[in-house]
């Protein structure tokens, strides 16, 4: 097969592409159908043929199942990841099999990468379908995904290596947000914060996210916004965000950012394909060029300013005047485009979406509201700061001592895990040994699905590894509960105590069936 | 008066319209015109008017006032007559016969003692009865107190302690249980004491402000000057300087007396701007008046419309002369024609004057007289309040009043001691009429004529009310007299048992109004418990909005935050109704937050709540059966497991939790639409093993028969 003379150009690297089945259909018009790819200075010959065998398999299997053609294949070196992210838009992600044992994947946590870059992308840009109506050329889209997807990428760059999700991260899940847990009086204070902030916009329907360091705190955005949302802020705004360079401990920002901007040039060279490509004949890829494109996404843009309001001029304007374009994003639920207002008191993050067809006069009145909301909740800010770090037990919070856990409900889609110093501290057996397990669950879920659509299956395996742990994963009523224990005892019984102690103690007994 | 009053009174929304005076005093009045009467008495350990005629003792109860009280007859031997008090347990009088005698008559044998100082040097300046446990009588003497127990047996009074120091003066009111012992060449030295059924408690010496009018001249304060002020069960004095003419007032703790704040006197300027001829300022109100707040900032008489009618005979027509004096609590002496008016506090014009809401609810709460009325107040008021969406941090202030004033009642147990009361339709009478110009504006504090209330058994109609002069003051800010104000989170003006823990001040221990008195007062209570609270006001609330319920759950969530401070608990409708207004309004997101936080605590209704909502989307739902589960509702929770399909899940479930209540049929059922032949012979087999009998039953039989068919076919296919 074909497989192995691709993975020749970029040996131990990984590809990304996102291309259109509906272009390029005719001989000669191939280039057409590429919207990105990665790596960019690819010979655009080794790029076609990646996107030909894609697309081939595409053909074959829609052939048996017209509704969801293949997910993954897996070739001797290979992985192919593929996910449909808008009809007949796909994106497939290439990783190699290295005998160097780190690059051991987790097919579904791949998956979910390339879930997160197309829902930011359509946050800050829409459907990728639009733009491409927009103009049928192309440009535009290219001129968009190239730098969007890339200044993504540099979050998982090591050095000149890009470290995506591996075993190693078998106790996270992508595309769930993680919550602070509050007291009861707190909440309450939370809450009434969420309604002060949302009537200083007076009577527009505006939604607000409330963040705690990386953790959320309160949302009134539909699930699948707020997930954007609170992995964009997680990534940009957040006091850990902001001040680069600082320890993050949240996955979701996993490398050195200061590094990134030095080392990524030479991963990301420009090069004449690129040029012919994505926009620009004259310049840069990202830089000004015939579109006008904004780089959400790009690094150490955001700034907390005197009136503690965030501000960068990604969307234009000029930072040292503060007299900026205020940023916009599109939520899914509304389908409608939202001025962003971020607030930053300490360690608290606080975010106002207010729609553009509300405001009359766009900026000007964006600072009223901002005004308003000065006024009105500054007082209460203070007080929910102070009682939320009160109440805050630090990074390790969640820790469970004796258990690495990840806990996941996807009826909310929040997960919880242990602190990941603390997975850190587990073998590579049994983390191997984990991931092989949830690749195994993921399967069983996924067949489950085809079977038996909206049903939720239940489902409890415990594995005694070869260096005596338990790897377990229970799956009962949409939430999944993941956990390695070493140093364990050697009975079954012992495991699904341990289980079952866990689920009273931490999950109001979801867990604790038998 | 009026631009603010009237103001506020639109923005309170159809309370009481037009009526300005917050006072009013209920005609008839009570009639004590005995012939040969040699002035009054007023008894304030007993509440009891008392009026002696040569041989004689006249006593009506003033409490409860009743127009139409009957004397009660008591004889006396002649002789002349200093002051008269009953003991408190009515059974004695007590007749102080001169400065070094009292004479004793026992009400039922008629038996008479008499007590006498022993030396020539000191005389008596007055005595009363008192509560505390180690004496009955207290003697104030110029050399100090003498405590005495009563020998029942004896007859006679046994001396049990003697206070020593020199007293040129004093005051005590039985309502404080407070003696305050005047010394000194100015007579500005005090030294107090409590005696209350807890003890007696002796405060620390102090020294009253006085102002010197020249270098040489040195005023002595005079006994004329100085109150005690008993304001919701907190002691207060008020001394009035007379050179600097100022009202100087002060708060006593166990352990410290610390002065509270000054207000100038403009004297003699009662400002009397009634155009109607009946009508008077009541220049006592605020000291005479202890639980009028100082909020209630002009006080004015109202005379009720009757009288105006009927009242022509005579010359009851003159309401307000130089003859009337103030008793404590509530009571009007009107000496010269021997009357006694109550004074009633007219709570819907008080309530409809001030557009503060919360100090109005804050003040209605503190009603015990008219417990059911301003409870009803309240409920209106709050109501409105939300129905006219007033801003939410006044709203959220209202809630905190009524929390905390429904979380003190639960403290001292007055909310169950209260009788329940039934909801009235409409509680807001019309207390406008012919009426209501002739209302009268005074100063607030103004007019301290002499009270009876620091000297209540001494001579009434010896005192001129007209010599001491009216004092007003103009101060037009009610927050001047803050420092009497008692903020709503304070505990302190709880009962002297309590401990009232930590107080920022450095005294520790506020000095409290005895507590048998308060228990007394407290039968009815005004407080509105959480679920009167949605009962009456946010489920009429909810009724009456239309549009966007946000508004309201805001103002829920106050409630919420107020309960929870107050550890009081949220009625569960309250919470069935937040998942309601959220669900309706679509803020899933929201209610999802409220539910895993608990701001909604978990409860059957609740979770029944979750379901009913959650058809409209899948996470509510899923929050509903999580709850049934949290709350051990098993047999609810296994139900609809089999309901959804889940029917091994719920075998599994109902086989743990015992549930067996459950008939197998639903399971089976279940079972057999899945249309799996395994599953179905699984339950089958479950309920062989686990009921006994199952076999014999026809849900065997019958799903048997079925599960071979369904092999059979199986088998053929």
């Amino acid at each position: 097969m074909g497989l192995s003379s691709i993975g020749t150009a970029n040996e131990e690297g990984v590809q990304l592409c996102i291309f259109d089945l509906r272009r390029g259909q005719r001989e000669g018009q191939e280039l057409d159908k590429i919207l990105y790819f990665f790596p960019a200075d690819l010979p655009l010959s080794s790029q076609l043929s990646v996107i030909g065998l894609s697309e081939g398999l595409i053909t074959f299997t829609r052939i048996f199942s017209p509704d969801a053609a293949c997910e993954v294949i897996e070739a001797e070196r290979h992985s192919h990841v593929f996910y449909e992210a808008e009809p007949d838009i796909w994106m497939v992600m290439i990783v190699a099999k290295s005998k160097e044992a780190e690059a051991i994947w987790r097919i579904d946590a791949l998956r979910e990468v390339l879930k997160e870059i197309h829902s930011l992308f359509v946050m800050f840009h829409g459907c990728i379908r639009t733009l491409l109506d927009k103009e049928p050329g192309g440009g535009l889209t290219r001129a968009h995904l190239y730098p969007f997807v890339m200044d993504y990428l540099r979050d998982f760059l090591f050095g000149k290596k890009l470290q995506l999700p591996s075993f190693r991260d078998c106790l996270k899940e992508r595309r769930t947000v993680q919550m602070l847990t509050v007291g009861r009086e707190a909440a309450i204070e939370v809450q009434t914060l969420v309604r002060i902030l949302e009537s200083s916009a007076g009577n527009m329907p505006c939604f607000s996210l409330i963040l705690f360091q990386d953790l959320l705190v309160s949302t009134t955005l539909s699930p699948e916004d707020t997930i954007n949302m609170f992995t964009y802020a997680v990534l940009r705004l957040t006091p850990l965000a902001l001040f680069s360079g600082a320890k993050s401990w949240s996955y979701l920002r996993k490398g050195n950012s200061s590094s990134h901007v030095s080392t990524g040039s030479t991963l990301f060279s420009t090069g004449s394909v690129l040029e012919q490509f994505y926009g620009s004949r004259d310049a840069s890829p990202a830089g000004d060029n015939r579109y006008h494109v904004t780089r959400p996404l790009q690094h150490d843009k955001w700034f907390k300013g005197k009136d503690g309001f965030l501000v960068t001029d990604i969307w234009g304007g000029d930072i040292g005047s503060l007299n900026v374009t205020t940023p916009t994003v599109w939520l899914q639920q509304t389908e409608e485009r939202m001025y962003l207002c971020a607030y930053q008191y300490k360690s608290l993050t606080l975010i106002l979406l207010i729609p553009l067809s509300s405001i009359l006069n766009g900026d000007q009145g964006v600072s009223i509201v901002k005004q308003q909301l000065l006024e009105n909740a500054s007082l209460k800010i203070l007080k929910v700061e102070e009682k939320l770090s009160k109440g805050w037990g630090g990074e390790n919070a969640y820790h469970v001592s004796g258990y690495r856990y990840l806990l996941v409900n996807g009826n909310r889609d929040i997960s919880r895990a242990s602190p990941p110093a603390k997975v850190t501290t587990l073998a590579k057996e049994s983390l191997l040994a984990l991931n092989k397990l949830r690749e195994e669950v993921d399967a069983e879920k996924n067949r489950a699905k085809w079977d038996n659509p909206g049903r939720e299956k239940d489902l409890e395996v415990c594995i005694r590894v070869k260096n005596n742990a338990w790897a377990i994963a229970c799956i009962t009523g949409g939430k999944e509960l993941y956990m390695v224990l070493e140093k364990a005892n050697e009975t079954l019984l012992y495991a699904s105590d341990a289980v079952e102690k866990f689920s009273n103690r931490y999950c109001n007994g979801a867990f604790s069936l038998d | 008066m009026s631009g603010k009053a009237s103001s506020s009174q639109a923005s309170i929304g159809g309370l009481g319209s037009g009526s300005v005076s917050h006072v009013f005093i209920q005609y008839p009045p009570l009639r004590c015109n005995i012939p040969g009467s040699r002035g009054f008495y007023y008894d304030d350990g007993n509440k009891l008017l008392l009026s002696p005629t040569s041989n004689q003792v006249f006593s009506w109860k003033t409490a409860p006032f009743s127009p139409n009280a009957a004397p009660n007859i008591d004889s006396i031997t002649e002789g002349p007559i200093c002051s008269i008090r009953f003991s408190l347990d009515e059974k004695l009088i007590a007749v102080q016969r001169s400065n070094t005698s009292i004479q004793f008559f026992h009400r039922e044998t008629g038996e008479t003692f008499t007590h006498r100082c022993k030396s020539e040097s000191e005389s008596i300046l007055g005595f009363f009865w008192t509560d505390c446990p180690s004496c009955d009588i207290v003697v104030v003497k110029t050399s100090g107190l003498d405590l005495y127990a009563y020998d029942h047996a004896l007859k006679s009074l046994a001396l049990v302690e003697t206070k020593k120091m020199t007293v040129s003066w004093y005051v005590y009111t039985h309502e404080s249980r407070l003696v305050l012992l005047a010394s000194g060449m100015q007579c500005k030295t005090f030294h107090g004491f409590q005696l209350s059924s807890v003890g007696i408690i002796r405060l620390p010496k102090f020294e009253m402000v006085m102002a010197k009018p020249e270098a040489n001249s040195k005023p002595v304060l005079a006994s004329e000057d100085v109150y005690i002020v008993t304001v919701y069960g907190r002691i207060y004095c008020l001394q009035v300087d007379r050179v600097a003419m100022v009202l100087h007032s002060y708060r006593f703790y166990r352990d410290a007396i610390i002065q509270q704040g000054s207000l100038p006197i403009y004297s003699h300027k009662v400002a009397v701007n009634s155009r109607a001829p009946i009508s008077a300022p009541l220049p006592v109100l605020f000291r005479g008046f202890p639980r009028s707040d100082s909020f209630t900032s002009r006080p004015g008489t109202k005379e009720s419309e009757s009288l105006e009618a009927s009242d022509s005979n005579d010359n009851e027509a003159i309401i307000y002369g130089d003859g009337w004096t103030f008793l404590v609590p509530d009571l009007i002496c009107d000496i010269a024609n021997k009357r006694l008016w109550k004074i009633h506090l007219d709570l819907e014009a008080i309530s409809a004057s001030s557009s503060e809401v919360p100090s109005v609810l804050e003040f209605l709460q503190r009603r015990k007289l008219e417990a059911n009325k301003a409870k009803q107040l309240c409920l209106a008021i709050t109501r409105t309040m939300i129905l006219e969406r007033r801003p939410i941090n006044m709203v959220a202030k209202a809630m905190d009043v009524l929390v905390t004033s429904y979380a003190l009642s639960l403290k001292t147990g007055s909310y169950f001691k209260g009788i329940k009361t039934e909801r009235t339709p409409s509680s807001v009478p019309n207390v406008s009429g012919p009426g209501q110009g002739e209302d009268v504006n005074t100063g607030r504090t103004d007019g301290l004529g002499k009270s009876v209330q620091q000297e209540s058994a001494s001579r009434v109609n010896s005192v001129s009310v007209g010599r001491s002069s009216n004092y007003s003051s103009e101060t037009e800010d009610s927050s001047s007299f803050e420092p009497l104000k008692i903020s709503s989170n304070d505990a302190q003006f709880d009962s002297g048992k309590v401990d009232t823990g930590a107080r920022s001040s450095a005294t520790g221990n506020p000095l409290n109004a005895s507590v048998s008195e308060q228990q007394e007062s407290q039968l009815t209570s005004p407080a509105i418990s959480p679920d009167e609270m949605y009962r009456f006001v946010f489920a009429p609330a909810e009724e009456e909005m239309i549009g966007e319920p946000s508004y309201l759950v805001s103002i829920i969530l106050e409630f919420f935050r107020s309960a929870n401070l107050e550890k009081v608990k949220v009625n569960p409708n309250l919470y069935v109704l937040t998942v309601q207004l959220l669900a309706r309004s679509e803020q899933y997101a929201e209610l999802g937050l409220f539910v895993i936080n608990k701001i909604i605590e978990p409860s059957k209704e609740v979770a029944l709540q979750l379901l009913e909502s959650g058809r409209q989307n899948f996470q509510i739902r899923k929050l509903g059966s999580d709850m049934l589960r949290q709350v051990s509702l098993h047999q609810d929770y296994v139900l609809l497991l089999v309901q959804d399909g889940y029917y091994l899940e719920a075998l599994r479930y109902a086989r743990k939790h015992k549930v067996t209540t459950i008939r197998p049929s639903l399971f089976l059922e279940a079972a057999m639409t899945s249309n799996d032949s395994q599953h179905l012979a699984a339950v089958l087999r479950f309920f062989s093993d686990f009921i006994p009998g199952f076999h014999s039953t026809s849900d065997f039989s019958t799903y048997y028969h079925i599960l071979n068919e369904m092999n059979s076919s199986s088998v053929v296919a």
